[in-house]
């Protein structure tokens, strides 16, 4: 019997590293393998989950609604795509109005721009309006996942290696990051 | 030369009964090996041939008392294709399946069970569940590295005086006991889980547990055994164990057993705490139908087993907790929901009618409890949590911030 579907893990990258992230790939040349982006700390993803704050949406569709949305967490800025083929996602952003705290679970995308630069953006499977509370527990938790995965970076973890090969990552950069993001929550 | 051969020859025709005279077996060996150049075994062979045809001797009765085959326990049995004496006793008779079988079923001695087939072309005496045997002259055969013996033509069976007392039956186990493949066992155990079988050639799959533990089942189409029902206790016998990726499961087939008990069998779990983010809530959760047989949830008013039947409504969240690093299935019973959600089943069978549409109460939970964090905690049963407490967590304090920051610093 084929073995049991296992679900993508929904990755917690703070806007800094995704944004820095531009090692797309799939593990195979079948068309249904999923796509992956690599991060400069190491993590391997396919889905994140993000809480963060809506800043501005804007309808950016010709013929069917298309939105664009700016969602802010304290490193930097995701930039999230909803259409028609997520119209649910679509219809929350297409509703709420901005600030709001957000939950995203989504797909990482990635485009390459004439001159070559690579920018990332989320393709939302779900939106969920959520509280301070939530926004602050998923900083925390992001932080978290960020050190732990810094800690790996000089591990034989394939991930690793490769995002060290490509990469050549600072990651005291990102320890920072992460500090001062577990920072700001405390003093506010 | 010839003088040795009719010695030996008539010696064995002797053994059986026979009387054949010396020169007449002199006779047909001198004309084979002097006349016609035969080499001496073949002229032997077929001087054996000819006066078993001469007096009317059943080859069976001839060839089997040769006596070079082994006397084997059977868990010695461990290759194809051999002659192999066993003092056995019948464990328990199958219903046969094909008129080219006379009976099948299990035999053992103190040192396990094997299969045994004995072959209607055989015409051999009827074996008699609990009774002991000597079976002669049988073949060992193997099918997916399972072995049998086979009991054909040249198969003798004598009543054994000798009661095979200490036979190990096939084994009542308990499932934490489950660690090897392709072993005959029994289980008494209780059905914690029906899921939805993937292929028409599996009847029923789930999760079956006792009080050491759950283990996965799966139950052929072809077995057309009784269904299970989630809930209910059972003894189940003659199952065979499996594994696939470290991982033991149980197959019930077409010789398996399966007897309700009145026993309300405990399932012993390990109790685990996961805390995360609900990333998503799957489908087939909140309003659903299930099949006043067997439980099972309808797809769209049709049950896998009993087709279109007048579903009986449930209230369920198959909800999926993630945090960060491991993805937890967890399993929201009626009650959990109803403690969660706060919408009662009568509740949510009330807007489902109002909107005509059953799909209402799954969007409405989704929105309220998707992308927010708990912490859920209940027994686990393969990959799913089943919840029994399930609580959503409330702002972080700054002390347990404070403790994280000091842990980044290195």
């Amino acid at each position: 019997m084929a073995s049991q579907y296992t679900r993508e893990v929904s990755y917690r990258i703070f806007a800094q590293e995704f944004r820095d992230s531009n090692l797309s790939f799939k593990d195979s040349n079948d068309q249904y393998s999923p796509q992956y982006l690599l991060t400069p700390t190491g993590a391997k993803i396919n889905r994140m989950f993000i809480v963060a704050t809506l800043t501005e949406k804007e309808d950016i569709g010709t013929d069917a609604e298309y939105w664009r949305a700016r969602v802010v967490d304290p490193t930097g800025v995701f930039l999230i795509y909803a259409g028609q083929f997520q119209p649910e996602a679509a219809r929350v952003i297409a509703e709420v109005e901005s600030p709001q705290y957000l939950a995203i679970v989504g797909k990482p995308s990635t485009y390459q721009t004439e001159d070559g630069t690579i920018l990332t953006s989320v393709r939302p499977e779900n939106i969920h309006v959520v509280d301070a509370a939530t926004r602050d527990r998923w900083v925390v938790e992001t932080a978290q996942c960020t050190i732990e995965r810094i800690n790996n970076i000089d591990s034989n973890h394939p991930d690793a290696v490769r995002a060290k090969e490509h990469y050549h990552p600072d990651v005291s950069i990102y320890r920072k990051m992460a500090q001062d993001a577990l920072k700001d929550l405390n003093s506010a | 030369m010839i003088k040795d051969i009719s010695k030996q020859i008539q010696d064995r025709f002797g053994q059986k009964g026979y009387n054949i005279p010396d020169s007449e077996i002199e006779t047909r060996l001198d004309k084979l090996i002097n006349e016609f150049k035969v080499p001496a075994e073949e002229a032997h062979r077929s001087v054996v041939n000819f006066f078993l045809k001469e007096y009317n001797i059943p080859r069976d009765e001839f060839f089997p008392a040769q006596g070079d085959t082994p006397t084997v326990q059977v868990s010695d049995i461990d290759t194809d294709n051999k002659w192999v004496n066993i003092l056995v006793r019948v464990v328990q008779l199958w219903d046969n399946s094909h008129e080219s079988i006379d009976q099948i079923g299990l035999v053992g001695d103190e040192t396990g069970t094997i299969k045994f087939t004995k072959w209607a072309s055989a015409n051999l005496p009827e074996l008699v569940e609990g009774k002991s045997y000597l079976f002669k002259s049988v073949v060992t055969d193997s099918y997916e590295e399972r072995f049998s013996v086979n009991l054909n033509r040249t198969s003798h069976i004598e009543e054994s005086k000798e009661d095979i007392a200490e036979v190990e039956l096939v084994p009542t186990v308990e499932i934490s006991d489950i660690d090897t493949d392709n072993k005959w066992v029994n289980i008494r155990v209780k059905v914690a889980q029906l899921w939805d079988s993937e292929h028409e050639s599996i009847d029923q799959v789930g999760l079956v547990g006792d009080q050491t533990g759950t283990i996965k089942f799966t139950k052929w189409a072809k077995s057309e055994l009784p269904t299970l029902v989630e809930g209910k206790s059972y003894l189940l016998k003659n199952v065979v164990t499996d594994s696939y990726d470290g991982r033991f499961s149980i197959k019930m087939n077409r010789t398996s057993l399966i007897e309700e008990v009145s026993e309300d069998i405990e399932i012993g779990t390990t109790e685990v705490e996961f805390i995360g983010a609900m990333v998503d809530i799957q489908a087939g959760s909140g309003l659903i139908k299930r099949c006043p047989e067997c439980n099972r949830a309808l797809i769209k008013g049709v049950c896998g087993e009993h087709g279109k039947v007048e579903g009986i409504y449930d209230l369920r969240i198959k909800a999926v907790i993630d945090d960060g690093r491991s993805v937890q299935d967890s399993l929201l019973n009626r009650e959990i929901s109803e403690q969660l959600t706060g919408i009662t089943l009568d509740e949510a069978i009330h807007m489902a009618t109002e909107a005509l549409d059953q799909s209402v109460v799954i969007e409405k939970i989704k929105g309220e409890f998707v992308g927010k964090y708990y912490s859920v905690s209940g027994p686990k049963l393969d990959r799913y949590i089943l919840v029994d407490t399930i609580t959503p967590l409330g702002p972080i304090d700054n002390s347990e911030i404070e403790a994280i920051i000091s842990q980044t610093e290195v």
